[in-house]
């Protein structure tokens, strides 16, 4: 092997070693890496229902509805 | 505790397109988004058919399952909303839509189109019921006014129905019991899993 062949190799092995490092250490403090996804959770005040039966409402109900459902 | 469904019963629908108008003057929606449209299948035929198609607030919604930044939530009466504030319009739940009702206020690559807008099922978004905030934002939220999606209120031939999805299957079945299935609970079995069994 010539002299520029193995310098080569060198400058191979160097940057195999610099680029295996950086990824292990980026796996291993990685807060991502073993944890699960969440859903965005807005808290229980705007998750709650806001569905109400009201007045509206049942008029919508019984305007749609035929004779049956209009008790 | 209720569960808020869509029902378009195809039959009645004449698409005269006055949900599409309701939910944009309701909502000031932008130019170049429409949270609701009427489709049209078979233009032309004696099969002919319309469709108002939004959000269907699926149940186990496809848009939430691919965010990547899971902005989408669920209410407890199942409405399925998303926080602007979390988007980055990467236009994954717009694929993943069964329905495409994830709309971009521009036209771009990723990152490029805007925060996604889509159907609240007037409910508004995460900001505070009824504040300028959440107006602007996501529109009216006339579910915590005691009402319901203008777009089902304001159906001329009352073919968009929306509520209690166990009260509007009732009302559907009424009809079915008078008239005959016709083309079914469009879109049921897919946003909900089930269909209207009579």
């Amino acid at each position: 092997m010539k002299q520029s062949d193995s310098k080569a190799m060198d400058r191979r092995k160097f940057l195999g070693a610099v680029g295996g490092a950086s990824s292990a250490a980026v796996a291993a403090v990685s807060p991502m890496a073993a944890t699960e996804a969440q859903a965005y959770d807005p808290g229980p005040n705007e998750t709650k229902a806001r569905y109400r039966e009201s007045d509206h409402v049942k008029a919508f109900y019984r305007t749609n509805g035929y004779e049956t459902l209009k008790k | 505790m209720a569960r808020m469904k869509f029902l378009c019963d195809a039959d009645r629908c004449i698409e005269c397109n006055a949900c599409v108008t309701a939910c944009k003057n309701e909502h000031e929606v932008p130019w170049g988004i429409n949270r609701r449209r009427v489709v049209t299948l078979n233009d032309g035929k004696p099969s002919e058919r319309s469709i108002s198609m939004a959000c269907m607030h699926c149940t186990d919604a496809p848009c939430a399952a691919v965010c990547p930044v899971n902005c989408f939530f669920t209410t407890a009466d199942a409405v399925v909303l998303h926080s602007k504030d979390l988007c980055i319009g990467c236009g994954y739940c717009f694929y993943a839509c069964p329905f495409g009702a994830p709309q971009y206020p521009r036209v771009g690559n990723f990152g490029t189109r805007g925060k996604m807008d889509k159907c609240t099922y007037c409910a508004g978004g995460p900001e505070a019921d009824l504040t300028t905030a959440e107006y602007e934002k996501y529109g009216s939220n006339r579910l915590a006014e005691g009402k319901l999606p203008l777009c089902a209120e304001m159906c001329s031939t009352k073919a968009l129905l929306a509520g209690d999805g166990e009260i509007i299957a009732q009302i559907y079945k009424e009809r079915v019991v008078k008239r005959g299935y016709g083309s079914g609970a469009w879109g049921w079995k897919t946003a909900y899993r089930e269909t209207v069994a009579i």
